[in-house]
């Protein structure tokens, strides 16, 4: 894959974050934090608009590379929906990247680490994480537990491969917890917990497929209602009025 | 001139392709996991719509025999609806709209049920009142012109086909139960059981249909599992009676208000035939036009919207980029 002139977003956390690449050189790049609720909808495609602009417009663009999860599932499918709309419209391929990839490969490139731990704030008192190698090529399936099962996870790691380097905003949210067994986490503003889109870049341009089929959302959980419908194995009752 | 239209406010993922009053096609998929769930999961629902939006998409360009450079405008629902759901039909009527540097025309659903009407073949034009049920909305529009409409009545409440699916669970139904309960109703006495005529003493417009649901929870509990079984079709009778009863009282009262030449029916529960003859027979007795449109144009689906859009504002490209969707909100189609 050849890809020069990239666009990358992912709105899977609360930041909207927009990129372009031409080359080597990064053409655009914008990471917009949440107002109240995050303004993935009013932002999204306001900077893709811009920051396809800043490699000389649609006809110049090769790929539209696609952050899809895990996080909030609105802002996964906002970021889903707005790849293939603008796929299908502008005829650019586009390329699904897992964001926990990307958010690996941000901390690798930043901290120098070669094995590294991207944690994203799962809520429900849980964190979507996995393990990666530095460059973001992931070393295991994406997962999502309690801190206190991700630490006993850490644990056995240390004791043999090493403790990979722990970073993301998963990381800065859960920050007491992981302190408390040890593992000491950079300062909250540091960019190391920052998803960085030129990496969404690299890693689409990168890919061996592109099309409509590796735009798949990564929810990592079910639905609330299918839980419930297969635990109790019968329908649910409506809810209450 | 073809308008590209998107539709995703509940359970259905629609796409239509419109040339002005024209529709050249209109593809509606009706998400039928909902049955296991006993009704429409906001979550559930945007997962469908995320996988259906483009295939979707696809299938109404394809049955229009257009392509997308045929297409000169991208209209779409903005709202009310569950919001998950919206977004992602917003989003992806933006980003097709986006790199052609198309317009983009947001649409009040419920605009697209009153314009529904005003489709070829044999469009309606306004002055006229339209009732508009579903499982969603129950309201009554006055529409004075294309452009929107005024709401005289609405529910309290329950929507009258939410009140329909209700009943319909309780009488083990599947879902949605508006069909099901109909076809049993054919079957049983209207009169075995009675129900209150809700709102009937209340002089406004207004409906309610929550009172009715409970008299249903009454009567299934004094009859016990067995009797309810076996008297379930004069129970879907009753039921549904009332429902049509409520909805056709206050119609004629707000006919008693105005001086209007027709009454147009939308939402889902227009397929409902009793209700459909109630208002031929209440619009016969007062000799004024009663415009139906078909069963596909009633359900949610894109065409409406398209229609509704040639009657609202297009937002030209770039300023929709930062334009979101309203899960409540603005409300008249203005
Ligand atoms: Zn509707």
């Amino acid at each position: 894959m050849s890809a020069v002139r990239v666009l990358s977003f992912d709105t899977a956390t609360d930041d909207t974050v927009v990129a372009s690449v031409d080359g080597g050189r990064t053409a655009f790049e914008k990471v917009v934090s949440p107002g109240e609720r995050p303004l993935h909808s009013q932002m999204l495609l306001q900077l893709a608009a811009e920051a396809v602009a800043a490699v000389g417009g649609w006809e110049e663009l090769d790929l539209i590379a696609v952050g899809t999860g895990p996080g909030t599932f609105t802002g996964i499918r906002i970021a889903v929906a707005t790849g293939a709309g603008l796929s299908a419209s502008s005829g650019v391929p586009a390329v699904g990247v897992p964001t926990l990839d990307a958010l690996a490969r941000s901390i690798g490139a930043r901290a120098g680490a070669e094995r590294v731990m991207p944690l994203l704030d799962a809520r429900r008192g849980e964190v979507f994480g996995g393990l990666h190698r530095g460059d973001g090529e992931p070393l295991e399936e994406p997962f999502a537990i309690s801190p206190a099962r991700l630490i006993e996870r850490l644990a056995a790691e240390s004791r043999t491969e090493g403790a990979p380097l722990v970073a993301g905003p998963g990381a800065v949210r859960f920050r007491d917890e992981l302190l408390r067994a040890g593992l000491v986490t950079e300062p909250d503003g540091s960019p190391v917990h920052r998803l960085d889109g030129r990496s969404i870049c690299e890693l689409g341009a990168a890919a061996e497929r592109t099309g409509p089929e590796t735009l798949k959302p990564l929810y990592l959980r079910i639905p609330d209602a299918q839980l419930w419908l297969e635990r109790d194995g019968k329908n649910i009752d409506p809810p209450p009025d | 001139m073809p308008l590209l239209a998107i539709e995703t406010s509940c359970d259905d993922t629609c796409a239509a392709v419109l040339d002005g009053a024209q529709v050249l096609s209109n593809v509606i998929s009706s998400q039928a996991d909902h049955e296991r769930y006993g009704g429409v999961v906001p979550e559930v629902a945007s997962r469908h719509h995320l996988e259906l939006a483009i295939p979707v998409l696809d299938a109404a360009l394809a049955g229009a025999d257009v392509d997308f450079d045929a297409i000169d405008g991208v209209a779409v629902t903005a709202g009310p609806g569950l919001i998950g759901a919206l977004l992602v039909g917003l989003s992806t009527a933006k980003s097709i709209a986006a790199p052609r540097q198309l317009p983009l025309i947001p649409v009040d659903h419920l605009h697209g049920h009153v314009a529904a009407n005003f489709l070829e073949p044999d469009p309606l034009e306004p002055p006229f009142l339209c009732l508009i049920a579903s499982g969603g909305h129950t309201m009554l529009a006055a529409v004075g012109d294309h452009e929107g409409f005024e709401i005289v009545g609405e529910t309290l409440d329950d929507a009258a086909g939410e009140a329909i699916d209700k009943a319909a669970r309780m009488l083990g139904l599947g879902f949605p139960g508006g069909p099901e309960l109909e076809r049993l109703a054919r079957s049983g006495d209207p009169e075995a059981f009675s129900f209150p005529v809700a709102m009937a003493r209340d002089p406004g417009l207004d409906f309610s249909f929550s009172g009715l649901k409970t008299a249903l929870v009454y009567i299934c509990r004094d009859l016990g599992e067995e009797q309810t079984r076996d008297r379930a079709a004069d129970l879907a009778a009753g039921f549904q009676a009332a429902v049509v009863d409520q909805l056709v009282t206050k119609l004629g009262r707000a006919l008693d208000r105005g001086d209007w030449p027709a009454v147009a029916l939308g939402g889902g529960v227009a397929a409902n035939g009793p209700l459909r003859e109630a208002v031929a027979d209440l619009c016969q007795a007062r000799g004024i036009r009663f415009k139906q449109v078909s069963r596909e144009l009633c359900t949610d689906n894109a065409a409406m919207i398209g229609s509704a859009a040639r009657f609202s504002r297009p937002i030209p490209y770039p300023d929709y980029l930062g334009f979101d969707a309203f899960a409540t909100g603005p409300r008249g189609g203005r």
